[in-house]
């Protein structure tokens, strides 16, 4: 009988108690794809159907902070930004700054956001902040070409081989905002007033970031704090790549940060792996 | 030799009951307030570190379950019963002991999980058969006959918060109905629905034990146990009371509730 074969093939699954160590685990969130597949398609669907205008909010969103953003402080303000007109400068920061607080505050509330079916169902809880980044891979994409298109307009900043960069800032850029992500997801179980401090800690953390200023504009001595945040570094690359300013990254630097931010990925997924064992019992 | 379906082997479940004088549940606050509420105590000369009780939902269960077999888990509330066939379902996990579950399983422990009430009745389709456990091949296999059975085709792509409460069920159902499952657990609250309803339920269960499914089911009911389950585990405050013969079972819980005295519990 087709039963009977299936579970003979299928190797026991055991069940024990936590323990604090525990490694995610890639092969079942494979077996889950498909769960995971109707869940994002679920969640894009959701942030479509509660607005009028839909999916035109996506490609709005970028816009209107540009626009407001280059009317205080690119033509009220004059923050100077090395000759670049200020809003390509921005988006050229923005669409990092974006993906990057999108998947932090959409991860942390993952977890929290679905206990309905957490205590219902079991799938692989982790699940939940990664199909977090496939939603932000989508606004990213929007972004990208709601910048190109800036790009094309001004004429001074075509697309070159130095875009073949691409793949490496993104995987450093999704690794480390997950990785976060993960961090706040399981301090959210424990303490339920993060939410409140992750926005706060959120608007800090962008004005810390050279999106609507360039570092230069810190005086020298002071320059190095701004490093301290990682996200500056990988604004900086990400500046190199469209707009050719600034120095070539080093492929030392490149590595190190890849390798610190998948470090950081695991780190969170440890972290959240320990909590999401809490959540069921816990709310 | 017959196989074995689940093995469970001295489990304890174990909750921290917090009081309402340590406050909401974690937060940052509680953290920075925590030295003034210990100089607090202090000076009132009550004890320093507050204790959070220890409740023991589950204590040293173990049994085994084979392929095949039809076991109702009784008992009153609070025994443990959600508890333990929570932890089947791996959505918690024990404090001691071990669980081996050798078969593929199917958690019924409640009418559509996962279902989004913005979404239509064809994308939940595809979301609560996830969260049940199908492939996506599956559902898609099974689609049309899904729909059929729910009676619902004219209004399958309106959002399900349009569908009025008979209809919802309906559609959960049939998804559900459409398992196949090998192992399928199932808690009584999914005895909501008219009595035909119901009746549809105890079809499809017969059924699916016909076709060689080991079904474990949570049921104050003892109708259904009796009618479905071959054999019953009764949990009483956590621990096992009695595992056997349903019918056998079922007699002696039922002469705790009228009288417990004779019963060293």
């Amino acid at each position: 009988m087709n039963v009977e074969k299936r579970a003979a093939e299928m190797s026991p699954v055991v069940i024990t108690p936590p323990s604090s160590l525990e490694l995610p685990n890639f092969r079942e969130l494979w077996e889950y794809r498909g769960l995971i597949f109707f869940m994002v398609r679920r969640d894009i669907k959701l942030r479509f159907q509660q607005t009028v205008i839909g999916f035109l909010w996506i490609v709005l969103q970028p816009l209107l902070l540009m626009l407001i953003f280059s009317a205080i402080f690119g033509i009220m303000m004059r923050v100077p930004t090395n000759g670049i007109p200020f809003h390509i400068f921005f988006l050229s920061g923005f669409v990092v700054w974006q993906f990057f607080s999108q998947v932090v505050n959409n991860s942390a509330l993952s977890l929290v956001g679905n206990i309905h079916v957490i205590v219902k169902s079991y799938f692989p809880r982790l699940a939940l902040p990664l199909s977090t980044v496939a939603n932000a891979l989508i606004d990213f994409a929007v972004s990208f070409i709601v910048f190109l298109v800036f790009l094309l307009i001004d004429g001074s900043y075509p697309i070159t081989g130095r875009y073949l960069l691409l793949p490496v800032l993104l995987a450093i850029t999704i690794f480390f905002s997950s990785g976060v992500g993960l961090l706040f997801g399981a301090l959210m179980v424990v303490f339920r007033d993060t939410k409140n401090l992750l926005s706060f800690i959120l608007m800090i953390w962008m004005y810390l970031t050279p999106i609507i200023y360039p570092v230069s504009l810190a005086p020298e001595q002071y320059r190095f704090l701004f490093y301290f945040n990682p996200l500056t570094s990988l604004v900086d690359s990400y500046r190199w790549m469209f707009l050719g300013v600034g120095d070539l990254p080093k492929v030392s630097y490149l590595v190190i940060s890849l390798s610190v931010a998948i470090v950081i990925w695991f780190c969170g997924a440890i972290a959240f792996k320990a909590m999401e064992n809490k959540i069921a019992d816990i709310l | 030799m017959s196989r074995l379906a689940v093995k469970t082997e001295n489990v304890w479940k174990e909750y921290r009951i917090r009081h309402a004088l340590e406050g909401p549940q974690g937060s940052f606050k509680a953290v920075l307030n925590a030295p003034f509420n210990w100089l607090m105590r202090r000076a009132e000369k009550k004890p320093l570190f507050q204790q959070s009780e220890r409740f023991f939902a589950l204590k040293d269960v173990s049994f085994e379950i084979e392929h095949g077999e039809s076991v109702g888990l009784i008992g009153r509330n609070g025994a443990g019963k959600s508890t333990l066939l929570k932890m089947l379902s791996r959505i918690t996990r024990p404090s001691r002991g071990k669980i081996t579950i050798y078969e593929r399983v199917n958690a019924l422990l409640e009418v559509g999980t996962g279902f989004n009430t913005e979404l239509s009745g064809r994308e939940n389709i595809y979301l609560n058969g996830s969260f049940l456990g199908m492939q996506t091949l599956e559902i898609r296999s099974k689609f049309d006959e899904i729909v059929d059975f729910s009676e619902i085709e004219q209004f399958i792509d309106t959002p399900v918060k349009y569908y009025s409460s008979g209809m919802f069920v309906r559609l959960a159902f049939s998804v559900a109905v459409h398992l196949t499952p090998e192992l399928l657990l199932i808690d009584e609250t999914l005895s909501v629905g008219d009595a035909g309803f119901q009746q549809k339920s105890m079809t499809k269960m017969k059924e699916l034990l016909g076709s060689g499914a080991t079904i474990i089911l949570v049921s104050h009911s003892d109708r259904t146990i009796n009618d479905i389950c071959k054999r019953a585990i009764w949990l009483e405050r956590g621990s096992v009371q009695m595992d056997g013969p349903s019918a056998d079972v079922e007699e002696s819980y039922r002469k705790f509730l009228v009288d417990p005295a004779p019963f060293s519990i």
